[in-house]
């Protein structure tokens, strides 16, 4: 199971968790998007050589150009940069893998079953035709002809997506922060894996806020929730009010995910512009320190500047004056970054290579994109900008800058991933027709400026503007065609590369072969001595007593210590390789099993032999394409979907399974930089990543709640809610979630105590305590449903009546779901426990234990919001 | 007859002197267009001068810097004082255009100073669905698809939606505002020429998006109010009296 067949063989590309096979496909897949949100835009430009509805219709453009930007932004672009991050990350880090190789295969299947989805929504009457940003009310099925599955599986689509995604993030952040070689403190690390380190934590938390907008727009369309529907129909209360808020919350909750995004795709080409100008001056990145400061400040100024993309919804001139400013703030750092590259040339020894090429290439059209970006930061332009093609011309201008960079990096990279050498003129001649198409086809939008988004005929007088940027598009189209001829035949007929092509590169993947051996290093890459070399077994041994006789194994900064080392110190983490996998062993469940990487085999089992291959990422991610296909159709009561739903949600749960039992042995490094983490372990870090993601995920739904219920009147709401709805069933379950916490707590301390009948006790009780709190809820649910005989609320308080009862169900609804997967959880732990596990080895229960906390503070919050304001 | 005679000496509510959004929203682009360009063609042309300038020419003309050396840990470049004075300089140059356009904000945002302006300004109601616009005028009476209004005059806004997320806005009488359901917005604007122009909806709201337009018709001013009193559910206002009286503009 663990043995991974050769490269040539099909059955390899399933089972892979190798993260260079798993990168490999991210960059197929991702181009084979591009193609695919590249014809959509030719479509619609071939529809825009003349100024009126001609082949597409209005349906159809509607269709197309949504599609287009949704397929772009999430479908190609990070996912195209995440190629790179998975392969070269953790060779310019000195690691094997990443943190969770399985997790990091189940990134990449839930991802392409994902855009398949997304693929087959074309076929389900209409695709999703409101845009890329989606905004409510036109997003609800009450806008979409005939039955909409089209756009609800593009709703389901991009929630898999943003599964993938989070998985990422917890992935990456793990990894970086456990398994840096050492002497590499993080402000070491290339430009690229920093740029890929700050990527991550931004997706960590915007996505959790658009997976928040999705779920409720999910729900409205499947369940028939009304938190994004505008007109309320047979309405039963008194009021008689229509849903205020609707447009106002999605465009928050959008925009709150949709500025980090931006920043989110541009990152990691950023990070490829600094390699490559490094590599290509020969001269040290200029400004190096606040370079990487800028990025940090840009990460973190990218969750306050959303409300720019609302400056006419009619907030107030205190907030726009406010957002005016932080995003002019923002515009500042990039201001740096763009001059330390500019100085980076000067004294350097320019080499006009391909991958050269288009990081020039990509600065000078981020320039010009900036600039223009500056003129709708100017709250008075934006007014007249928004809506028009002058937004259109920016947003391209600094976006596809990013992919130029990206399409350098695959240049830079191809040598090292293929171990051949691309055709040198070719790739500058791609640059050349590349260059031209781009400006063609993106600058005339800034002279046709005022023609309005997404429509179909402009002005009669803008008409040469328009056919000149058809004309760029299939220019730029035609690019392509080179690049993959040249991608093609040079892997073929390619010279051989060599381990490092590129003078002046000096990351770690250029240390290695080209392609890098599976294991990546021969030997245990370490920069102690101020320089990458790598260690045999002894020499690792040898520091590892070092640290260990350091004593106490507290946090011990050395700063720059002797010889010119640099250690971010930490806690001695000796552990061998043996009791890395002891410490993960256990904790193999349906959830945190994709968390903790391990299986069920006990160290001793192991050769020690690491494992590369799983095919459970494929089948969960099949399974889930299934289900997602089944939901988007329930709506209907067709038997079809149904059955899809069912058949899906059985492989999905029964692969899940599959893979908590699998053995699967992914080591630690035995020696690393674990600033600031040093005290935390692998699957302890990782499960806390995940939390943040599920807290913000959380204050999405409780804060969705809050502004729909001020829009609506805080008071007034309470006309929407029968006075059967009392506070009691609420408070019982605060009782039991409350003390399932303890009886965890409990759990562990047994573990600790290795009494196996205390944890089966303990668990048994937590259990009891959990489906205690469903049934609870389920009687108070039932006997809401059924206030018949009430005068206000005839048919019931059920999940579609009102507004109110939309958010009581769909929020209190997902807090019911964390507890379920938890007791799912809590079954499968205690059934290991009768086996022996978790024997003086209490970890996994605590690993647990902390999202079982969480789930319990959530209802702390929710109890006082739903039952007693 | 006496009370038009009174009324005549009144202040007219003439916005005729008022600087219009239209002429705000121009220069100011004339000013951003002229700096950044001149901005882009200088950056754009000092990096292509320094890559072209220090190209690779086989041998190191600088034996004397150190060059990056695989493996190293890495160090900055140096020049950190060029690189804090670029971005000083070019900083001011952002800061100083954003700060200018404030106080342009805070007047579009106010209307005209004239209270006299601001008062005898004509509220229009304005309810975007898909795909029309309906205009209501203060005296009740509706129009679909076409907003007359009198030249020289201020004219205010106010913005709904009745079914989704819609955006109303005019490229040569500059106003613009998003029409969305449940909340109100307001923009407002002056006609200086007599002529017809016309309102598109500015955000996606279905099939008939790229139909969704409106037509703003700027008449005289005695014109307007000849037809405005023939209509609507209201007796005449004293401003259209005061107009009539002190003839048209």
């Amino acid at each position: 199971m663990s043995e991974l067949p050769p490269k040539s063989s099909i059955k390899r590309w399933f089972l892979t968790t190798n993260h260079k096979d798993i990168g490999i496909l991210y960059l197929l897949t991702a181009l084979f998007f591009l193609i695919f949100g590249g014809l959509l835009a030719l479509l619609f430009r071939v529809e825009l050589l003349s100024p009126a509805a001609d082949f597409l219709g209005e349906s159809g453009y509607n269709q197309a150009v949504s599609t287009h930007g949704l397929l772009m932004v999430f479908w190609f672009i990070s996912p195209f940069a995440f190629g790179f991050a998975n392969y070269l990350v953790p060779l310019q880090i000195g690691a094997d893998d990443l943190a969770f190789p399985r997790l990091n295969a189940l990134s990449y299947w839930l991802y392409l079953f994902s855009g398949l989805l997304f693929g087959v929504s074309f076929f389900q009457g209409t695709t999703f035709a409101g845009g890329w940003t989606m905004y409510a009310p036109l997003n609800t099925p009450a806008y979409m002809p005939g039955e909409a599955l089209g756009a609800t599986s593009v709703v389901l689509a991009l929630i898999m997506f943003v599964a993938a995604v989070t998985l990422g993030s917890v992935n990456f952040l793990t990894t970086m922060y456990r398994m840096r070689a050492e002497g590499l403190r993080m402000r070491d690390l290339p430009i690229f894996s920093i740029s890929i380190n700050l990527t991550v934590w931004m997706m960590l938390f915007a996505f959790a806020a658009l997976l928040a907008a999705l779920v409720i727009l999910a729900s409205d369309h499947i369940v028939g929730t009304s938190y994004f529907a505008y007109e309320i129909e047979g309405s039963t209360f008194a009021t008689d009010a229509n849903n205020d808020g609707a447009s106002m919350l999605w465009a928050h909750l959008f925009w709150f995910f949709g500025h980090p995004e931006v920043y989110i795709v541009f990152f990691p080409a950023l990070g490829i512009m600094g390699e490559c100008f490094q590599t290509f001056t020969g001269r040290r990145l200029v400004g190096r320190k606040w370079f990487i400061l800028s990025m940090v400040l840009v990460a973190l100024q990218s969750f306050i500047v959303w409300m720019h993309h609302m400056f006419l919804t009619g907030i107030n001139l205190n907030i726009k004056t406010i957002f005016m400013a932080t995003t002019i703030g923002i515009s500042l750092p990039f201001d740096l970054m763009v001059f330390s590259l500019i100085y980076t040339m000067i004294k350097g020894r320019v080499r006009f290579t391909t991958p050269f090429l288009f990081s020039l290439g990509a600065l000078l059209l981020f320039i010009l994109g900036g600039i223009t970006g500056v003129f709708l930061g100017a709250v008075v332009l934006d007014y007249q900008f928004r809506g028009t093609y002058w937004v259109v011309a920016h947003f391209h201008y600094v976006m596809v800058a990013g992919a130029t960079a990206l399409f350098g990096g695959l240049y830079y990279w191809y040598p090292k991933m293929t171990g051949k050498m691309y055709d040198e003129f070719l790739g500058k001649v791609h640059f050349a027709v590349y260059f031209v198409g781009f400006n063609l086809l993106y600058f005339p939008m800034f002279i046709a400026w005022e023609t309005p988004r997404r429509v179909f005929n402009y002005p009669v007088e803008l008409t040469v503007w328009h056919n000149l940027s058809t004309v760029g598009a299939f220019v730029l189209g035609a690019s392509f065609l080179i690049m993959f001829y040249n991608m093609f035949v040079s892997y073929f007929h390619g010279e051989e590369a060599g381990d490092r092509p590129w003078k002046y590169a000096t990351s770690a993947e250029w240390a290695v072969s080209s392609p890098p051996p599976l294991e990546n290093f021969d030997g245990v890459p370490s920069y102690a001595s101020g320089q990458l070399e790598f260690l045999d077994e002894a020499e690792v041994a040898q520091r590892q007593s070092d640290r260990d006789g350091t004593g106490t194994g507290g946090a011990t900064v050395a700063d720059g210590g002797t010889g010119g080392t640099a250690t971010d110190g930490g806690t001695a983490e000796t552990r061998s390789a043996e009791t890395g996998a002891a410490g993960g062993t256990g904790l193999a469940t349906a959830e945190t099993a994709l968390a903790t990487e391990t299986g069920t085999a006990e160290p001793t089992a192991h050769d020690g032999h690491v494992s590369h291959a799983s095919i459970w990422p494929f089948l969960i991610s099949l399974g889930g394409f299934v289900l997602f296909l089944g939901l988007s159709g329930v709506r209907t009561g067709s038997m079809f979907y149904e059955s899809l739903a069912l058949v899906g949600g059985v492989v999905t749960f029964g692969s899940l399974v599959g893979m908590a039992q699998e053995p699967f042995f992914a080591p630690e490094p035995v020696i690393a930089e674990r600033w600031p983490y040093g005290g935390v372990e692998k699957m302890k870090l990782g499960m806390w990543t995940f939390l943040a993601s599920d807290i913000v995920l959380f204050g999405a739904f409780i804060g969705s709640y809050a502004f729909i219920r001020f829009s609506y009147g805080w008071e007034a709401w309470h006309e929407l809610i029968p006075e059967a709805h009392v506070t009691f069933p609420g408070l019982v379950n605060t009782y039991l979630l409350l003390a399932s916490s303890f009886t965890v707590v409990l759990a562990m301390v047994a573990a600790e105590r290795e009494s196996k009948w205390g944890v089966l006790a303990s668990l048994g009780a937590t259990f009891a305590l959990g489906i205690g709190f469903l049934i609870n809820k389920g009687i108070e649910w039932i006997h809401l449903f059924n206030l018949h005989g009430s005068a206000a609320f005839p048919e019931g308080w059920g999940i579609t009546t009102n507004l109110a009862s939309s958010t009581f169900y769909l929020t209190t609804g997902l807090h019911a779901a964390h507890v379920i997967i938890g007791l799912v959880i809590v079954a499968y732990m205690a059934v290991r426990t009768w086996g022996g596990a978790y024997m003086g080895n209490e970890k996994p229960i605590e690993y647990f234990g902390l999202y079982w906390h969480l789930v319990d503070i959530v209802w702390l919050f929710l109890f006082p919001l739903f039952y007693i304001l | 007859m006496f009370t038009h005679t009174v009324v005549r000496t009144l202040p007219v509510a003439h916005a005729g002197g008022v600087r219009t959004p239209a002429s705000v929203f121009n220069e100011i682009f004339r000013v951003f267009l002229g700096l950044g360009t001149l901005v882009g063609v200088v950056v754009v042309a000092y990096t292509l001068y320094n890559a072209y300038a220090y190209r690779d020419r086989g041998e190191d003309p600088k034996p004397e810097m150190e060059r990056p050396q695989m493996g190293e840990l890495p160090t900055g470049g140096g020049g950190g004082k060029k690189l804090f004075l670029s971005f000083g300089i070019s900083a001011v140059i952002v800061l100083s255009l954003i700060v200018w356009t404030y106080s342009t904000l805070l007047y579009i945002e106010s209307g005209p100073d004239s209270e006299v302006v601001q008062e005898n300004a004509i509220e229009v109601d304005v309810e975007g669905v898909q795909f029309g616009w309906t205009f209501t005028y203060p005296n009740g009476q509706t129009n679909s698809s076409t907003l007359r209004v009198p030249r020289n005059e201020m004219i205010m806004l106010n913005v709904t939606s009745g079914d989704v997320f819609h955006n109303i806005g005019s490229p040569e009488l500059r106003f613009k505002t998003d029409a969305i359901p449940g909340q109100h917005t307001r923009t407002w604007f002056v006609g200086r020429q007599t002529g017809s122009y016309e309102a598109n909806c500015y955000e996606l709201c279905g099939s008939g998006h790229s139909y969704m337009n409106a037509t703003i018709e700027v008449v005289p001013r005695d014109e307007f109010y000849a037809w405005y009193d023939d209509t609507g559910t209201e007796p005449a206002t004293n401003n259209s009296s005061a107009a009539l009286a002190a003839g048209g503009a």
